[in-house]
């Protein structure tokens, strides 16, 4: 017997049955967290990939603190002798405000819609199974590898016979639509895991589809629910090709459109465009700090055990 | 394609039917099936973007026959999708893994390494661009240790490929270690008692319980790597723009350039079909291959 | 259904509906104002305020207000080649005359302006002849000149000639001994932004004048039988990857660029001594790296002769110009071409184009031209371009996108030694 097999049996054997309704509430605190392995060979992965991810972000940050002098002059990685703040304040002036905005509503809105269609649908996915169900799957796996470009054309004809074209709209539809794939894709995974002993029991108890919705998968569907949120909107977030051929005018425009006004003609105005894409990380990056107790907490959302 | 029953009892309960995922299948079939078949279309025609497309039959995808360049994108591809693959996945497993552990400085580090998602492609292709410039960036001081005196990482044939799959790789890692640290989270806490108490030691938990817990997880995330490694370009675009010459020169960077800098929009349709063709056939493949679409959970058997 | 669950429901809705109504339902045209004129252009911080100077003079007499928008480089291009035919075109749009208006041309989307020429001869003869023949297509006049000349000029740094003991080359054979002298000194002959075709393809287009004339090219754009398997064509390939194969770039330009400034850097820098590029190339290292132009080290001069050559050696290639065309779906075409008849050649606005540093292409502006901050390279880039008997567009906007990409992809193996003249010209030759 090996030693998965035993441990499962193990573990059967020694827990308690369980007749009664189960109310299915996320557990608090750190009491999943105890007693895990610690994994050398994850250390040393973790160690490495700090250097890795460290060195760029610390010269996106460097140089957009450069004058255009010192970008030419020194090199990648040494601090220069006076820093600047005039890449920001020339972002600034360009209307980033503005540009956060739109990027802000098009990245919420965008989230709202994907999570709300493909929750349900990974829900019909993995606990229906009727035949159109199974063509939908297959479908979203047909979507997974329809490249963005290759539909431009296409959804830019659709867009202006909808009268949509140049409005926050335009963009958000299909970036919506182009991020469901990879959202049930995820959400099944994470439904799918879902332990069958809660479903049974829920169903013994006569609850319909939409209760066990309700009270099963959505709440612990939620670790996949902030993975995918996280994904969609950041695809929201950066998007370019999308607002690129879809919008046009500067009461419109979003934040990846607006980092590309500092590629001139003739060169790119580096420490500009890094001063830029610090600017629009730094909504996200406040959100993600302001909300990462949430963030932990869904994700250590497991089953009380 | 027959999927299992899924293995939940009692014939008097009502399953969810196609009503709960219409919406997700209406709206995608508008904006992803609808412009699909345009695509398909267009592949049998001639037309450059401007004016009326004019029909040529297959006369695109003879074209396709004789594209020296567009077997070279493929087989480029290939290699890229393999490539990202194993740099990925083995990477963001370990990760996260460890990032789902009692640590202390977990927390500072994960927010750290979360930063790469939140950066925009543009921006991490200018930033890896500047870095492995060869006379300026960190390619011409620390060159010289890799064997790469010159700096020539992005320029020279054979080790182009390699730069853009790690900083492909350095961009969604962070995504896939998410996936991994969730799924490793919901890993019952007493199957890993139950492990300790029988004498095993970490390696052995590891390989026993954590891996074959995460096996959903592991094909979930490796068809979003090999489909998302089929059909993304933009960083490719930006760091090389498909050279020296061909050498990255990815299936849908060959489209790219067809359709929306040559304008050959019919020669770049037929790309485009046979981009999705390969990327359907292989997610289906790999889902199939592995049991996925029986939707059965990793837990099975444990229970309550 | 549950209270709770239907107050979300409702709240998700609302809040859909809100946002819907926020962002607007958009419109077909662009952006609601079929009663301007959309002038599109590329995004350029020298040309931009030249431009809306003219717009601002033609919008106080004129019927129909000219509003100007712009795009950044890459997306252009794209930009526009969507939008035209589509409801949502430009009125008059910027463009790199030759093959690129060519294609719309063909496509009838582009106003013929012969007719208003012909009626207002001086405004046709104030331009350089050599740069309005690229605004020509088909017997027809399509574009006119809107900004400055942008003639390939080879830059060299004075203070690394200097220590070297070395001067500018004047033949093939000098350049071929200065490439082997700056070797032996450790510093790169020439920089070249490999990464990027375009830049590898100036010298294809010196060499093929050169040696063979100005006709060489000709034959190609009208896309004649063979013109590709022409001796010259093979002869100027070979030279270029002969060059490249001597070690004139270094072992590692395949990996620079040029928008990210590196090639700039490394021949500001002195780590490179020459640098084979577009006009603007002084304006940009003015603003980037201003020391090494006040310093007086920044040398120009004209791309060396090659012994035996057919071509004039006063010939020049690179950028006329660039165009402003009207497109045929516009609604204001009779404004749009009183706007571009009066502005363009107008005195305030060559005026403001020389004083942003650029050369206008039209005659007789050497005086205005004297006195300015950059008189002496802009005087020098004029009486280049004046006195060429030819003056060659860039490949890459002479011919068809189609066949201009595969030439650059085509072009950066042969810089690397993957293929042979011969195969170049006859995966060429299949194209055309």
């Amino acid at each position: 017997m090996t030693l998965y097999t035993a441990a499962r049996h193990r573990a059967a054997e020694t827990r308690p049955h369980v007749t009664t309704t189960v109310r299915v509430r996320p557990p608090k605190g750190n009491a999943g967290r105890r007693n895990r392995p610690v994994n050398v060979a994850a250390g040393i992965a973790a160690s490495f990939w700090l250097v890795i991810v460290a060195v760029p972000l610390y010269y996106i940050a460097l140089t957009s603190l450069r004058t255009s002098d010192s970008y030419l002059t020194d090199g990648a990685l040494v601090p220069p002798g006076n820093l600047t703040l005039d890449n920001y304040r020339q972002v600034l002036d360009l209307g980033f405000d503005t540009f956060i905005v739109n990027s802000t509503i098009v990245t919420v809105i965008t989230m709202v819609l994907v999570l709300a269609m493909a929750l349900p649908a990974a829900y019909a996915i993995v606990f229906g199974g009727t035949r159109a169900v199974r063509a939908t799957f297959n479908t979203f796996l047909l979507g997974l590898a329809i490249p963005a470009q290759a539909v431009i054309i296409p959804i830019y004809l659709l867009i202006t016979r909808l009268h949509l074209y140049d409005s926050l709209t335009a963009i958000i539809l299909p970036t919506a639509a182009f991020s469901l794939p990879m959202a049930i894709v995820v959400l099944t995974s994470t439904l799918r895991d879902i332990p069958r002993d809660l479903f049974d029991a829920m169903t013994v108890d006569g609850a319909g589809t939409v209760e066990l919705f309700r009270r099963l998968v959505l709440p612990l569907s939620r670790p996949g629910l902030v993975s995918v949120g996280i994904f969609s909107g950041l695809n929201a977030w950066n998007g370019f090709i999308f607002p690129l051929v879809l919008t046009q005018s500067e009461a419109r425009r979003v934040i990846p459109l607006g980092l590309w006004n500092f590629q001139s003609r003739f060169g790119t105005d580096v420490p500009g465009l890094l001063a830029a894409v610090v600017l629009s990380t730094v909504p996200v990056l406040a959100l993600y700090l302001f909300g990462r107790r949430q963030l932990l907490r869904s994700l250590s959302a497991g089953y009380r055990r | 394609m027959t999927l299992q029953t899924p293995v939940f009892g009692g014939a008097r309960r009502e399953r969810p039917g196609f009503v709960w995922a219409a919406p997700a299948a209406i709206f995608f079939t508008i904006f992803g099936i609808v412009p699909i078949v345009v695509v398909l279309y267009l592949s049998f025609t001639k037309w450059n973007g401007l004016g009326a497309p004019e029909w040529t039959g297959i006369t695109n995808w003879r074209a396709l026959a004789d594209d020296g360049d567009a077997l070279h994108s493929i087989r480029i591809t290939g290699q890229l999708t393999i490539l990202c693959w194993l740099i990925q996945t083995p990477l963001s497993l370990l990760l996260g893994v460890w990032a789902a552990g009692p640590q202390r400085n977990r927390a500072v580090l994960s927010t750290l390494f979360f930063l790469p998602l939140l950066l925009s492609t543009a921006a991490i292709a200018l930033t890896w661009l500047s870095l492995l410039d060869p006379n300026f960036g960190l390619a011409a001081s620390l060159g010289s240790y890799v064997g790469v005196p010159d700096g020539n990482f992005l320029g020279s044939d054979d080790r182009a490929l390699y730069a853009v799959a790690a900083v492909i790789s350095w961009q969604f890692v962070p995504f896939h270690t998410l996936l991994y640290q969730a799924a490793a989270r919901q890993i019952p806490v007493s199957m890993y008692e139950v492990a300790e108490m029988d004498g095993a030691r970490t390696m052995r938990q590891f390989i026993s319980i954590t891996l074959p817990q995460l096996r959903n997880t592991i094909i979930a995330s490796s068809v979003l790597v090999v489909v998302g490694s089929l059909t993304y370009f933009e960083s490719i675009l930006l760091l090389t723009n498909g050279g020296p010459g061909t050498a990255t020169r990815v299936l849908p960077l060959h489209m790219y350039v067809k359709g929306f800098v040559g304008f050959d929009m019919g020669y770049a349709s037929v790309l485009a079909v046979l981009l999705v063709a390969v990327g359907t056939t292989l997610s289906v493949l790999i889902v199939r291959s592995t049991g996925y679409h029986r939707m059965n959970s990793d837990r099975e058997g444990m229970s309550g | 259904m549950h209270r709770r669950a239907r107050l979300f429901h409702i709240g998700v809705s609302l809040l859909a509906t809100m946002s819907l109504v926020l962002t607007g339902c958009g419109t077909t045209g662009p952006g609601g104002s079929r009663d301007k004129i959309q002038v599109w252009a590329l995004q350029d911080p020298q040309n931009e305020p030249v431009i809306n100077a003219g717009l601002d003079f033609f919008n106080q007499s004129a019927p129909v207000r000219a509003e100007l928008v712009t795009y950044v480089n890459d997306a252009y291009k794209q930009k526009l080649h969507v939008s035209m035919g589509s409801p949502n075109a430009p009125d008059v749009f910027f463009n790199w005359g030759g093959g690129n208006l060519a294609e719309f041309v063909n496509a009838n989307q582009v106003v013929d302006l012969s007719h208003a020429l012909a009626a207002r001869p001086e405004v046709r003869d104030a331009f350089l002849p050599s740069v309005l023949a690229v605004g020509r297509i088909s017997n027809g006049q399509y574009g006119l000149p809107m900004n400055g000349i942008q003639p390939v000029v080879l830059f060299y740094h004075k203070g690394v000639f200097a220590d070297a003991g070395l001067e500018p080359p004047k033949t093939w054979n000098d350049l071929l001994s200065l490439v082997d002298a700056f070797k032996s000194r450790k510093i790169t002959p020439i920089s070249l932004p490999g990464s990027q075709g375009w830049t590898e393809l100036m010298y294809l287009e010196y060499l093929l004048d050169r040696i063979g004339g100005p006709d060489r090219f000709s034959a190609i754009a009208a896309q004649r039988d063979g013109a590709w398997r022409d001796e010259a064509v093979i002869r100027a390939l070979r030279m270029c990857q002969e060059l490249a194969e001597r070690g004139a770039f270094g072992s590692n330009f395949a990996s620079i660029n040029y928008d990210n400034t590196g090639a700039s850097k490394l021949f500001a820098t002195g780590k490179a001594a020459m640098f084979l590029m577009g006009s603007w190339e002084y304006t940009s290292q003015l603003s980037n790296n201003p020391d090494f132009v006040e310093r007086g080290d920044l040398g120009w001069t004209t791309f060396p002769t090659v012994d035996g050559g057919a071509g004039d050696p006063l010939n020049v290639v690179g950028n006329p110009a660039n165009y402003f065309s009207i497109s045929a779906s516009s609604p204001h075409v009779r404004d749009a071409t009183t706007l571009l008849i009066e502005t363009l050649s107008s005195d305030a606005y060559v005026e403001d184009r020389v004083n942003s540093g650029q050369v206008p292409a039209v005659a007789g502006v050497e005086r205005k031209l004297e006195g300015t901050p950059n008189a002496e390279f802009a005087t020098f880039t004029y009486d280049m371009v004046a006195k060429a008997p030819s003056f060659t567009q860039s490949w890459d906007q002479a011919l068809s996108p189609a066949v201009g990409t595969e030439m650059l992809t085509n072009l950066q193996k042969l810089f690397l030694s993957d293929i042979t003249p011969e195969e170049f010209v006859e995966a060429m030759e299949k194209l055309s």
